[in-house]
Formats: C-alpha cells, sequence, structure tokens
C-alpha cells in the first residue's frame, strides 16, 4: 500500500462532502477522482478501472443503485460502497444484492469510511489475486493439453514403429509406423499382447518383464518379418521405470533396416566373388607348380617353360586385380582425395593414346582422331579421368583386330563434352552388352579366349564417369566393333 | 560296362583354360580320355556327342551357379543319371559363399557324387571315379 495508492473515486452531488473526503483520503495516501453527478461518474468509472467507488445514493439525474450496476457490470472487481443519509435496511440488501461490498451511513466518522474502504480494498486484492490463481491454472491446462496432444503428434508422426507395454504385457501406447511393421491388425490399448507379437520381438520384451528388478538394459534383435530381405526391422526394448525407480512397462522401438541389410547382403556377395577372382589364379598357379614337380607327369622343358610363363600370367593378373579392386574400395570409401584441377578432356585423350602407343603397335592398330577447337574445361582429378580412357582405349586396342583401327572424336554437345571411342573389334553380343559394367564380368568367347583382363576396368570407369554425375553409352555389334560414348558435363 | 580294358572317357567343363589344360593332363596321366568343353551349352553338346563315363564340372563358371545347371541337366538325361557327376570349386566354405539350397529343387541341384577343391588333388580325384565305376 506503500508505493501503490488505491484509487478511489466519489461520485457525490455534495460539494462539500465530495472536496471533505477527497481531502482525507488523500491524505491517508489514496488517489481520488471525483464526479459531481451520476452521470459523470458513470463514464468516468467505466472508462477507467477504479479499486473503490464511493457512491451517493441521492443524485438528482441518476440514482446511486443505477451508477452501481453500470460500474459493476464494467468491472465486476471495482469495490463500491454506497453512502446515504436516509439509510434503511431495505436500501442496504439491495445494494449488496447489486454488488456493493458495503454501505456507508451518512453523516460518516473518517475512522468509519477509512475502516470500510481499507477492508474494501484488502477485498480487493484478494478477489485480484484469485482470479490471477484461476488463469494461471487454466493456462497451465491449456498448455497441459496442448503439449500432450503435440507429443501424441510427434510420437505418431515418427517413422519408427513405437509401442510400450506394461508389466502385465499388456499395450499402453502404440504408433501407426509399429502396427504396419508388426501387422497387428485390431489391436487395441489394454490387449495382452505378448502372445501376437512374433516370438523374437516378445522374447525381448519377457527378457525384461521377467527381470524382478529394474536393470537399465536394452535388448535388441534384428528381425526378418518378410522373407529374402524384403523386410528387416531392428526391434530395441528398453525398460520403463516409474518414479519410484520400480518396472514400469517396456517401452519397444522398431527400425526399418532393410535397405542396410540389403546392402550389407550385396557387400557379402562381393566379398565372396572376389574370394572366388583371387582363388581361381591361384589354383592355376598351383596346379601348374604340381604338375611341373610331380614326377610322374613327365614335362618336357618347353612344357615346363610354357607353364612357368603361363603361371607368371596368372599372377601379373592377379596384382592388376589387387590394384583394381583397391582402386574400387578407395572409391567406395572416398579416401582417395581428389586433385580437382581444370583439364582439357582433348588433351588427356591425346596424351592416352600417345602412351598406349606401343601396344598399338604391337596389334598394328591405328588411331584417326578429332578434338573440338576450345573445348571448355573439365574440373577434374586427372588421374581419374586418365585411368578412366586408359581403360577404354586400352579395351578398344585390347579387343581390337589385328591391324584394326580406332576412331576418337572429343565435342561438345549440350552441357556435356562427349568423347567418343569407336573400335573395328570383336564386338559384344547384346546379352554380353547388358551386363558390362558389372564388376569381375568378361566377355567370354572364342575371340576374348586369349585376351587377360580383371574383369574391373569397366567397372572402375563407370563409378568414375557417375561420381562426375555424367554417362557412358556403348554401341556394338558382335564381330564388326564397339562405340563407348563418355558424356562429361561441363558448367558454362 | 563290361570292356574293362577299354579307357574310360571323362567329360571335364571348365571356363578357365589354364585349368582345363591341368586337369585334361592330369587325367591323361590316369589313363582316363578326356573330352573337354568351356562353357554350360558346349559341356552339354559333347556330353550328348561323347556318352562320357563321368562328368567333372567346374562350379563356376560365366554365372554363379553354371556348375549346378550342367550337373543338372546332365542328371535329368536318361543315360546321364547313370553316371557319376563330380563338381570342382574354388569356393570354399570359408569364403562364405552362399549357394541358396533352400528349395527343393535348388537341393535337387546338388545332386552330384562329388565335391573337389581346386587345383585338384589327382589321386583322391581318380579313386572317387574307380569307386564310382566299380559301385555300377
Amino acid at each position: 500500500m506503500d508505493e501503490i495508492k488505491p484509487k478511489v473515486i466519489i461520485i457525490d452531488d455534495e460539494k462539500g462532502l465530495r472536496i471533505g473526503t477527497q481531502r482525507l483520503l488523500q491524505s491517508e495516501n489514496f488517489d481520488v477522482d471525483t464526479a459531481e453527478n451520476g452521470l459523470t461518474g458513470i463514464k468516468m468509472a467505466t472508462d477507467f478501472e477504479y479499486d473503490l467507488a464511493i457512491i451517493d445514493l441521492k443524485m438528482p439525474d441518476v440514482d446511486g443503485i443505477t451508477v452501481l450496476k453500470a460500474i459493476k457490470k464494467a468491472h465486476p472487481n471495482t469495490v463500491c460502497f454506497i453512502a446515504t443519509a436516509y439509510a434503511s435496511y431495505d436500501t442496504a440488501i439491495e445494494a449488496t444484492k447489486l454488488g456493493a461490498f458495503t454501505y456507508i451511513p451518512k453523516p460518516f466518522t473518517p475512522e468509519e469510511l477509512l475502516r470500510n474502504l481499507n477492508a474494501g480494498y484488502e477485498r480487493r486484492l484478494i478477489t485480484l489475486e484469485t482470479e490471477r490463481l484461476k488463469k494461471e491454472r487454466e493456462e497451465r491446462l491449456l498448455e497441459l493439453a496442448f503439449e500432450k496432444s503435440r507429443l501424441n503428434t510427434i510420437v505418431n508422426s515418427l517413422a519408427d514403429g513405437v509401442f510400450v507395454v506394461n508389466k502385465n504385457g499388456e499395450l499402453v501406447l502404440f504408433n501407426p509406423s509399429a502396427i504396419k511393421y508388426i501387422e497387428l491388425n485390431e489391436v487395441i490399448l489394454g490387449e495382452k499382447i505378448l502372445g501376437i507379437l512374433p516370438p523374437i520381438i516378445s522374447e525381448q520384451i519377457k527378457k525384461i518383464l521377467d527381470n524382478t528388478t529394474f536393470e537399465n538394459k536394452t535388448y535388441t534383435a534384428e528381425v526378418e518379418l518378410k522373407p529374402e530381405r524384403e523386410l528387416v526391422v531392428e526391434i530395441k526394448c528398453s525398460p520403463v521405470p516409474h518414479p519410484d525407480g520400480s518396472l514400469a512397462g517396456v517401452v519397444a522401438v522398431i527400425r526399418n533396416i532393410t535397405e542396410m541389410k540389403k546392402v550389407e547382403y550385396v557387400k557379402s556377395q562381393f566379398v565372396s566373388m572376389v574370394a572366388h577372382e583371387l582363388k581361381t589364379p591361384m589354383a592355376a598357379v598351383l596346379g601348374f607348380l604340381n604338375i611341373i614337380l610331380n614326377p610322374e607327369m613327365k614335362v618336357t622343358p618347353e612344357q615346363e617353360h610354357d607353364y612357368m610363363n603361363r603361371s607368371r600370367n596368372r599372377l601379373n593378373g592377379l596384382v592388376e586385380m589387387v590394384n583394381d579392386l583397391l582402386d574400387i574400395s578407395r572409391m567406395e570409401m572416398k579416401t582417395k582425395q581428389r586433385e580437382l584441377k581444370e583439364l582439357n578432356i582433348g588433351e588427356i585423350v591425346k596424351g592416352t593414346v600417345d602412351f598406349l602407343e606401343l601396344e598399338l603397335k604391337k596389334k598394328g592398330v591405328t588411331v584417326t582422331s578429332k578434338y573440338q577447337d576450345n573445348l571448355p574445361v573439365f574440373k577434374a582429378d586427372n588421374n581419374e579421368i586418365t585411368r578412366l580412357f586408359t581403360n577404354i582405349i586400352g579395351n578398344s586396342i585390347k579387343y581390337n583386330k589385328d591391324n584394326g583401327t580406332i576412331d576418337v572424336n572429343v565435342f561438345t554437345q549440350g552441357n556435356y563434352i562427349v568423347t567418343k571411342i569407336a573400335d573395328t573389334g570383336i564386338g559384344m553380343k547384346p546379352e554380353d552388352k547388358v551386363r558390362l559394367f558389372s564388376e569381375f564380368f568378361r566377355v567370354k568367347n572364342e575371340y576374348t579366349r586369349s585376351i587377360s583382363g580383371t574383369g574391373l576396368g569397366l567397372s572402375i570407369v563407370k563409378r568414375i564417369v557417375e561420381s562426375y554425375s555424367g554417362k557412358i553409352e556403348v554401341d556394338s555389334e558382335y564381330t564388326k566393333g564397339s562405340t563407348f560414348t563418355i558424356y562429361l558435363p561441363f558448367t558454362k | 560296362m563290361t570292356d574293362t580294358n577299354k579307357p574310360k572317357k571323362i567329360l571335364l567343363v571348365d571356363d578357365d583354360y589354364d585349368l582345363l589344360e591341368q586337369n585334361k593332363m592330369l587325367l591323361e596321366s590316369k589313363g582316363y580320355l578326356v573330352v573337354t568343353a568351356d562353357s554350360v551349352e558346349s559341356g552339354f553338346k559333347i556330353f550328348k556327342d561323347e556318352k562320357p563315363d563321368a562328368a567333372v564340372l567346374d562350379l563356376i563358371m560365366e554365372e554363379h551357379d553354371s556348375g549346378f545347371i550342367l550337373a543338372h541337366k546332365i542328371k535329368r538325361d536318361a543315360y546321364g543319371k547313370t553316371i557319376p557327376v563330380f563338381l570342382l570349386t574354388s569356393a570354399t566354405m570359408v569364403t562364405g559363399m552362399k549357394f541358396g539350397v533352400t528349395t527343393g529343387e535348388e537341393k535337387e541341384w546338388i545332386n552330384c557324387d562329388a565335391w573337389f577343391n581346386k587345383p585338384i588333388n589327382i589321386d583322391e580325384l581318380s579313386n572317387k571315379l574307380e569307386e564310382c565305376f566299380e559301385n555300377k
């Protein structure tokens, strides 16, 4: 009450009383306004919410009861006093019925007035505080309801399946994803579900429920819900504690790990294939050595020399394959540091042809080439692009006919730098063309018998081209030749 | 086989030419007559033409299961089901190669008489061949 002065309005047509009361209250630290008639009083006390109002019952324009009604209607918490010289039991009852705090009979002593006003002001403060608390509580309840529905929305939006069972194995919460994964039709809350769940899932839940004490341990299992890796999920079951630390139930989270499992499978297939591809040449070398060292085999010196040579070729192939595999693995793991430089594809192709001169001469293959002037630069790793063209042009020599030709053409087309490499080699059958870029695939026919290779060259080419958002096309006719077209996108 | 003096004819199929040549030499050193092929198609054709006394097939030719397919084709043949069929593999249990033998049909595919690891031990292989010929 020291800093905040209670605001009072005195509505009275009697000037002397108005001013006298005002002075008295001001000296008692009230903030006082006055109105000289009923209508002014209504206007002032409805425009502004006073803490207290002292209303004269008899006024010439409107009576005090009307003023009281108007103020109470606008501000129910303004504490109103009816002052009257004609005090009677009836008016007192009526005034308090209409919301007056009490009535003060005129004339009043200052003590009488102050006691009433202080009591009224206290009432007002209590009322305001009660209202504030009520409002706060309502707001909190709203917030809580909102929070709960928000949590529900979040849980229901999760891609992972979530469900909770209580200590009795009854379902107490689930989201749509959980139902999707475990295909529980028409589950209802409160239902015992351990018997309906896939056994491997119930087992994890039981592991926790069977524990008599609460142990913060998560049980994880992988479940193949549809065979052949069509749907594999990982289920994680964790105990839910009561506030007192005892076990309340189990929360299970189901995650779809199908894609991961598929990748894992492809990887293990690849490892099997690598193992086979590595073991075959070793078996061949070992086989030759066994024959040479077997006295019963009676190998001639010429044969022995031939076998040694072939063993060496197989071992060279093996080394080459291991190098290719390491390259692939580096590309896959992206451990290879790329040095991006502005390259001229024409120059790299030209350089590659020069580098392969010896191979070209051995087979008598001639190269005709055309490079477009002012080729745009291509930002890439020089080693990778050189490797790409070495593999392609190397193949066009290896699989060419003796004294065949290779036609090289580098030009731009749309947003691409296009390199076309056409050979007059043995070509491919359509069924071989489809598998050309798969690891370890090698075309096998009477022509390719004597050609060595790892079966990884084109798979590396494809990886490089795709890593630069390019594409590669093959056009081929069996026994006539193949054309490889490499598109590398440049930025204008 | 009543004529015991006549050398037994073995069909050998492998797409690795070094191994094909080695195994041919080894089998010949044991007195067998060897006919060779490098694919499922040519292997089956030679089988039909030559009517060998046994077939020794590489498991992995162009496809993962080429050896199975050829073994299967031979075992389904009226004559073929009377001869021993061996499979050679460089894929061992150690490499974790999975052959997908879950369905009945797939199991039938592995209906071969013996498995041998590459490179072959010719004594073991010829002993097994002789055992099969005798039990016939």
